[in-house]
């Protein structure tokens, strides 16, 4: 499904994106991801297709915002027969919803009495009870905590695709974006970038974007010399290998964007590996069980060190470390 | 790592409990006082029955430095509290006892007229209250959704009829509906007297009652989330729709309050109906007419009829949506 919908007010968006499957857009907070949902949902005015024209409670949408809203005078199984229309077989409709989502056991309980996760569900089957021809989904990771996240996220994901309806989920949330089959990234209100998750990830386009989906260390440069195997990128002190990358030239503008997990301790290595860096240790901070380490010297970078690299290893402010990354590992943005 | 030892611990003086404790990091065992638990090397103590004291104990092994923190407020005196809630309760029911003892139980009866009144005050007051909700209760709704520059104005004007005196109040509509005036005239060619008629009464109790209403009444709208609104639209609901089975049942708390408010208000409404329709006579003029030519002992028997009449709904209701509203 092609959506396209543009806003002037409160805040200026034109998006223009593909919703297949399991379709996540990616953006900051406050960049009218929610805005953009309300206004397909025809909740608020704008411009755009599909759905242009009809009152909200016309189009065939399904809409679970953050928190989901479930009407807190109502059962569970009267949430989800809210849309339905009254007749003998409204609550069997909505209990073979329930059962479908496994929540049939809890059908008489008000919503104050069920968790984060089975309130999803609820909501989840009421907006399906409507068959909608599109789900929107605002950040439905934000009402669950981190424990029982990724379980709840394996459930929605599964029973979205069971019941074989698209869906455009909006999140701040990288790894949302992950698990998605298709994903978008929203910036200053545009979408600057869409693939399937490996691609966008791997291959950010703008270092928004890049920032976005995660990496942390960027340096400006030029491209050096270009060879069948790959590039070289070079700033003021140092030198990249990296992976062949299409549109680029020799002097060439760049920027380089490299992940934080990405760099390695080389020490066995020394200069003679590709992409080989001296540099000194000025920040050293526990992130759970890894270590992120910030160093400086011909360029800064910052690097995080699973628990399993930290072994063994002594780390001390002001010590001198060889890392190294792997050209491929190298991201060649323009400009 | 050296081995050290702390003594008796009495952060609260003017508390009973004391904390003793002692810790080895030799064998990284601790022994603590009475109420206290421990983890690993950090230790937090919380005093028993009730004692809001706290008190978080860190010690670090490597440095053998230990801090202890024994910061709170003083317990409030509960009891100087609960007596000065019965105080100021007793304050305020006190006249309703008198009531009980002024009263001669041996000769209640009531006065001429006074079974009219209730009659009046029931009938008329049940009338305006229904128009009340009906004409208030849209108002009151789109006083809470709709949002637009100068909606300050608007509940400044609100205000008015809430802050006038009653009795300036009657003589505005004595002044606005009276047969003198353009409108009581045309009024009045219509076949409607607006002065000293039913209609003057249920006029004057709807004046008295409809801003408690309203403001009762948009505060439970208000209330109401309007994502949950929003949401009922997304699933096939329109406005209309939307209202009945969501916004009405949110707010049907604050909307019991506001209708218990007018029943109260219309009933009990003297200042308007005295100038505006002192005929027919409901219960409050019924009241002051009998205290003026019988006299105190003559306005018993019917004051107990109004809290009989007029306490009772309001309670039922206030009762019955509190209980509704355990979801």
């Amino acid at each position: 499904m092609d959506i396209r919908y543009q806003l002037e007010k409160p805040v200026v968006l034109d998006v223009q994106m593909q919703v297949r499957d399991f379709t996540v857009l990616l953006g900051l907070s406050g960049e009218g991801k929610t805005l953009l949902l309300k206004a397909i949902a025809g909740l608020i005015p704008a411009r755009g297709q599909p759905f242009t024209g009809l009152a909200a409670e016309r189009r065939p949408i399904g809409y679970l915002p953050q928190g989901y809203a479930l009407f807190p005078h109502l059962r569970a199984w009267e949430n989800v027969a809210f849309p339905l229309p009254r007749g003998a077989g409204r609550r069997a409709q909505a209990m073979n919803l329930l059962t479908r989502v496994g929540l049939v056991d809890l059908a008489e309980r008000y919503p104050a009495a069920l968790s984060g996760g089975q309130r999803q569900r609820v909501a989840l089957a009421r907006a399906l009870a409507r068959r909608p021809e599109l789900l929107l989904l605002d950040e439905p990771t934000s009402a669950l905590d981190m424990a029982t996240r990724d379980e709840i996220l394996d459930e929605l994901i599964r029973e979205v695709h069971d019941f074989g309806v698209p869906v455009l989920a909006v999140s701040h949330d990288p790894h949302l974006a992950m698990l998605a089959d298709h994903m978008a990234v929203l910036l200053d209100g545009r979408v600057v970038q869409e693939g399937s998750p490996r691609e966008v990830f791997a291959r950010p386009t703008t270092m928004g974007a890049a920032r976005l989906l995660g990496f942390r260390n960027f340096l400006a440069g030029r491209v050096e010399e270009m060879g069948g195997a790959g590039m070289v990128v070079a700033g003021a002190d140092w030198r990249l290998r990296t992976g062949l990358q299409h549109g680029m030239h020799s002097g060439m503008a760049v920027t380089v964007a490299i992940r934080s997990e990405d760099l390695v301790p080389g020490d066995a290595l020394r200069g003679s590996a590709p992409n080989a860096l001296k540099l000194q240790v000025v920040g050293l901070q526990e992130e759970g069980v890894a270590l992120r380490v910030r160093m400086e010297g011909t360029l800064c970078l910052d690097m995080l060190l699973p628990r399993i690299q930290c072994e063994g290893r002594s780390l001390a402010l002001g010590t001198d470390l060889w890392v190294q990354v792997a050209p491929e590992h190298v991201h060649v943005m323009a400009g | 790592m050296s081995a050290w030892r702390l003594g008796s611990l009495d952060p609260c003086r003017s508390h009973r409990y004391k904390l003793s404790l002692e810790i080895s990091n030799g064998e990284q065992r601790c022994d603590y006082g009475y109420g206290a638990c421990c983890l690993w090397c950090r230790i937090w103590f919380r005093y028993p029955l009730g004692c809001p004291w706290q008190v978080k104990w860190e010690c670090h092994l490597s440095d053998a430095t230990a801090i202890a923190i024994a910061a709170s407020r003083q317990p409030p005196a509960r009891w100087l509290a609960t007596l000065m809630a019965v105080a100021v309760l007793v304050f305020l029911l006190a006249p309703f006892a008198a009531l009980v003892f002024a009263t001669d139980w041996h000769d209640f009866q009531f006065a001429p007229g006074d079974l009219g009144a209730i009659r009046v005050s029931l009938f008329y007051s049940g009338l305006a209250l229904m128009l009340v909700v009906l004409a208030g209760t849209p108002l009151a709704w789109w006083l809470a959704h709709c949002h637009y520059r100068g909606k300050w104005l608007v509940d400044a004007l609100l205000l008015l009829p809430l802050l006038t005196p009653p009795l300036a109040m009657g003589i505005l509509l004595s002044s606005f509906y009276g047969p003198y005036s353009p409108v009581g005239g045309l009024f009045s060619q219509a076949g409607l007297y607006l002065t000293n008629t039913a209609s003057a009464f249920v006029l004057a109790q709807i004046y008295g009652a409809m801003p408690y209403y309203v403001l009762a009444a948009r505060a439970a709208f208000e209330g109401v989330s309007e994502e949950l609104e929003q949401i009922s639209r997304t699933l096939g609901r329109n406005r209309w729709q939307t209202f009945w089975l969501v916004t009405l049942p949110l707010a049907r708390l604050g909307l019991t309050a506001g209708v218990a408010l007018a029943w109260v208000r219309a009933m009990g409404e003297f200042g308007i109906v005295l100038i505006v329709a002192y005929f027919p006579q409901g219960i409050p003029v019924k009241l002051w007419v009998n205290l003026q030519d019988i006299g105190l002992g003559a306005v018993y028997p019917l004051l107990w009829v109004f809290f009989l009449v007029a306490v009772p709904l309001p309670l039922w209701l206030g009762l019955r949506s509190r209980r509704q509203g355990m979801f």
